[in-house]
């Protein structure tokens, strides 16, 4: 099975790709328009400089070659929605071309090309009178980042758009919740031709189409028909995918150059242009630099990229990463949320794990400064409510006695304990402590 | 340009002729077309040839903003609690 | 400004004129073709399409010439959205010759060159885009100007094609081209292809050398010739050397040309299809494809409609790379044989046209590409984006006038409006006995 993807992403600019109109959500259709996105005789579109270093941010997360000069298509269809009938796109020399990423850090993903347009209005179906236009969407800017047909079923297909995303997200530095939606059009193949679905929106809906789309297509052939080359529809309520015409030709898009924006020479900006460090990139780094473990590398990562560079800041101020990771993934990564929500100063984290490996602190003493300094309580309340791990342990085993032969019977009993002491400590112990603490209670109970 | 490939490119460009019309732009597309033969025989320039001029890297800071009244700017247009009115979809 | 009414319905040079005749408080009057965008009237483009659009904006050399202290008194009349030689494809009057008026102003901005020549001290604006200023100016037996593409922002001009489009002036006084040009030269930030030019060279430059190719003489009529050289007669006298030059790219520059302005107006004109602007009258229950078509083939004049199939043609895959890619490589090859040219002389000098305006009843026997052809001394310049100059020169036997056409490098309009004036002094221009 080979699975294609064309993902379109809005780019977060304040204002619109050609003209000034915001991009911000509007509460009346049709508001925040201009002639521009209208569509309007004699209107011209001027080039917004943001989307255009956008696009080649993505280009280089996306390790494609970044062209030296980039212009401007048109590509000619005619909708309601499309207020030109044109939409300005890019066809030769798109902003990047020729890109490999690596999906989960193992399987390459070629990337076709990456180019910059113009978003269409939105379409509201009314009755069978006539169709309802908000140009509000008109000239909002995308990306569309076409991939070779390297995926290879519809998980994985799902699994490279939340890593696409997650890194997007970073690479432009999106606020939470901030990505509008991801629109795909999915390629899909299990014999020799291909259906496209267009438009689908969202993960869970690309992976839902595609697996349907990929049992549809086996039946076919397993019934000895064949597949047609055609364009499909995602019917979101059914769950199924449907055909709507036979697949638009590229010949009809007619593409010509934009003379209104001219040429860009990117050359230059793009070398003063630095991509930052992918979320999966940073993993895999600090796994190699740091010789610790994979998984809990990526734990870190997933938690918070800044609880990630803490752990790096921690790991040089306490001259051991084993240190540095045990508290980083315990405790620190436990009260991480607070912490950052309360604007807290790292510095006094690196600062509390120092005394620890310089031997000025204790264990317990180092567990509880930690959670009194990110929680902003009184070292006291902290200290009484984390009064010794045994003690709540103990406390918990005499209120349900049951818990000691059910571990006997089944070990995974366990984490009733785990469960307990993490809700009442609210994470400061790491559950390998707790397990080995639980354990010698109840040896000595025997 | 025979009369199919008319027919084609008419409704490429949304274009519905009459068989009066395909027949004569049938005829006079063959014309202008025999006389862009030439084409073929002409050398090329190099560079980029999107503009006759150079122009490159205008670009605007983005910064948004709204300087036209957009009800002014419906004014003419069909429209349905705001929204412009067209054709059917399917 | 009383008389105007009168005398557009025996010429037809204006689609649409002010409702105020006011004239007071303004340092001169000024028209402008129907494609550039005026927000104080309706803008239709000479075609039946857009009836009813009334832009809410104005376009910028429209708006430079109000703040510089003119007053727009109408809209001219023209070829549908530039469309022709002739201006006979207009759906709202077709411009009648000042000098005859069986006959042709030319085009596509016929409208705005008749009023160049009908009224006193004048200036109108005019859009060139394969020589649609030159043709008409020389026609009427007035001066016009189309600049280097770029100098005058493009912002309210509704496109034909454009990496052509090219807005300039046409007066039959020579002194208001100089003194309008920097009027509505110079960067609008709304139009980023204004925005690379570079500031007006030094004033007062003459065109010491020109080059007359020996392919524009070939097939010129008998007057024309004779106009012509008696003209280089008179340039000899100004001190200009003129030489005799082979220049074998002119001739792919006019199929190159109607390759690149139908492809792009193929796609200009794709956005009118009955919603948001101009005529939105036809029945919106028909299904999008239906609707749009219905519409297009109603309102779409004939020469709209074949420069449509043409341009769609020349940029559809399997066709694209025959004729649209080609024909760019080929204005690039146009363009650096013209750089060489003007590496040995100042300027490039032809006949604008290669006969005196026709007849109407000539011009409807015309076959497309006998029309078409009618350019072949406008089209390559234009082609090229370089700057271009129609004076008059002679007058035929009935006395139509006959027009010569100068060609400078690009960002060089200062030598051609010092030209203007100069021969203005040397030449004996004839006016229109205007009978209302």
């Amino acid at each position: 099975m080979k699975i294609g993807l064309e993902v379109h992403v809005q780019l977060p600019t304040a204002s619109k790709m050609f003209c000034s109109c915001p991009t911000a959500d509007a509460d009346t259709p049709n508001t925040h328009v201009c002639p521009t996105c209208l569509g309007m005789p004699g209107s011209r579109p001027v080039m917004n400089r943001k989307a255009m270093e956008y696009g080649i941010m993505l280009a280089k997360m996306l390790n494609c070659e970044v062209s030296d000069t980039v212009w401007f298509s048109r590509k000619t269809y005619f909708y309601p929605d499309m207020s030109k009938s044109v939409q300005i796109t890019q066809y030769d020399n798109p902003v990047g071309s020729g890109g490999v990423y690596s999906l989960g850090g193992k399987k390459p993903i070629r990337i076709t090309r990456i180019h910059l347009e113009e978003d269409p209005g939105k379409t509201k179906r009314v009755g069978d009178q006539s169709s309802l236009i908000d140009y509000n969407r008109s000239g909002i800017p995308l990306a569309e980042i076409v991939t070779e047909p390297d995926l290879s079923s519809p998980a994985e297909a799902r699994e490279f758009l939340k890593q696409l995303i997650a890194d997007i997200r970073h690479t432009i530095d999106l606020p939470d919740g901030g990505e509008r939606s991801i629109r795909c059009d999915c390629n899909i193949s299990v014999g020799k031709e291909r259906c496209e679905v267009k438009n689908v929106t969202g993960l869970r809906n690309v992976e839902r189409a595609l697996t349907f789309e990929a049992v549809r297509q086996t039946k076919v052939l397993k019934a000895g028909g064949k597949i047609d080359r055609e364009t499909r529809r995602f019917d979101e309520e059914r769950g199924v995918t449907v055909s709507v015409r036979k697949k638009e030709l590229e010949s009809d898009y007619g593409y010509i150059d934009e003379p209104d924006l001219g040429i860009f020479r990117i050359g230059e900006l793009a070398k003063s242009i630095s991509v930052k460090e992918s979320p999966l990139e940073m993993s895999v780094r600090l796994s190699r630099e740091y010789g610790i473990d994979s998984k809990a590398a990526q734990q870190i990562v997933s938690t918070s990229v800044d609880l990630a560079k803490a752990f790096e800041k921690i790991a040089a101020a306490a001259g051991s990463a084993q240190t540095a990771m045990s508290w980083t993934a315990g405790v620190i990564s436990a009260n991480w949320k607070t912490f950052e929500t309360g604007g807290g100063d790292i510095e006094g984290i690196v600062g509390i794990v120092k005394r620890f490996s310089d031997g000025e602190i204790t264990d317990v003493e180092t567990g509880m400064e930690l959670k009194a300094y990110m929680t902003g309580t009184d070292i006291r309340t902290a200290g009484d409510r984390s009064s010794g791990l045994d003690q709540i342990i103990e406390d918990y085993l005499s209120a349900h006695p049951e818990i000691i032969s059910e571990i006997r019977k089944n070990g995974k009993a366990v984490n009733r304990i785990i469960g307990h002491v993490m809700e009442e400590t609210r994470g400061m112990h790491s559950s390998s402590d707790i397990v080995s603490a639980a354990k010698r209670i109840i040896d000595s109970k025997i | 340009m025979d009369r199919e490939t008319v027919e084609k490119v008419a409704k490429t460009a949304r274009l519905a002729l009459s068989e009066e019309e395909l027949e004569r732009y049938s005829r006079d597309l063959s014309e202008i077309l025999d006389y862009f033969r030439i084409l073929d025989e002409s050398p090329e320039g190099d560079g980029v040839g999107v503009d006759p001029v150079e122009i490159a890297d205008i670009m605007r800071d983005d910064v948004p903003g709204i300087f036209m009244d957009p009800y002014e700017l419906l004014r003419d247009m069909k429209t349905y609690e705001n929204y412009v009115r067209g054709p059917k979809l399917l | 400004m009383a008389s105007l009414p009168k005398l557009n319905e025996k010429y037809s040079m204006f689609s649409c004129i002010t409702d105020d005749l006011e004239t007071k408080g303004f340092r001169f009057l000024f028209s402008a073709k129907d494609n550039l965008t005026s927000k104080d009237m309706e803008t239709r483009c000479g075609s039946r399409i857009l009836e009813g659009y009334r832009p809410v904006f104005d376009a910028t050399a429209i708006d430079r010439m109000r703040k510089a202290g003119g007053k727009l008194i109408g809209k001219n009349s023209m070829d549908e959205f530039g469309f022709g030689t002739f201006s006979t494809n207009s759906a709202f009057g077709v411009p009648k010759n000042p000098f005859d008026p069986e006959r042709s102003c030319g085009g596509s901005s016929g409208g705005s060159a008749c009023a160049a020549a009908l009224i006193d001290g004048h200036i109108s604006l005019g859009v060139s885009t394969g020589g649609s200023i030159c043709c008409p100016a020389s026609f009427c037996g007035v001066y016009g100007i189309a600049p280097t593409y770029g100098r005058v922002s493009r912002y309210g001009l509704i496109d034909y094609g454009n990496s052509l489009d090219k807005i300039g002036l046409i007066s039959s006084d020579p002194n208001k081209l100089t003194e309008f040009l920097p009027v509505i030269s110079g960067k609008d930030p709304k139009d980023p292809t204004s925005c690379a030019q570079p500031e007006p060279g030094p004033k007062g430059r003459k065109i010491r050398s020109a080059a007359v190719p020996k392919e524009a003489l070939e097939s010129i009529s008998k007057d024309v010739r004779s106009s012509f050289e008696s003209s280089l007669e008179t340039l000899k006298s100004m001190g200009v050397d003129v030489k005799l030059t082979e220049m074998p790219f002119l001739k792919y520059a006019m199929p190159a040309y109607y390759v690149l302005a139908s492809s792009e107006a193929s796609t200009n004109l794709a956005r009118y299809v009955g919603m948001r602007y101009g005529r939105q009258d036809g029945d919106l229950t028909l299904k999008f494809d239906d609707y749009f078509a219905s519409f297009r083939s109603e309102y779409f004049g004939d020469e709209a409609k074949r420069r449509i199939l043409l341009g769609t043609y020349a940029r559809m895959a399997g066709f694209r790379d025959r004729y649209y890619a080609k024909a760019l490589k080929v204005r690039l090859h146009v363009i650096s044989s013209y750089k060489k040219v003007f590496a040995g002389c100042d300027a490039v000098l032809t006949p604008t046209m290669p006969f005196a305006a026709p007849r109407f009843d000539e011009i409807s026997k015309m076959a497309p590409v006998e029309s078409y052809s009618a350019d072949y001394l406008t089209v390559p310049p234009n082609l090229a984006g370089m700057p271009q100059l129609s004076v008059p020169c002679g007058y035929d036997g009935g006395g139509m006038p006959i027009g010569m056409q100068l060609v400078t490098d690009h960002w060089a309009e200062d030598p051609l409006l010092t030209f203007a004036a100069d021969w203005e002094s040397v030449f004996e221009t004839r006016r229109p006995e205007v009978s209302p």
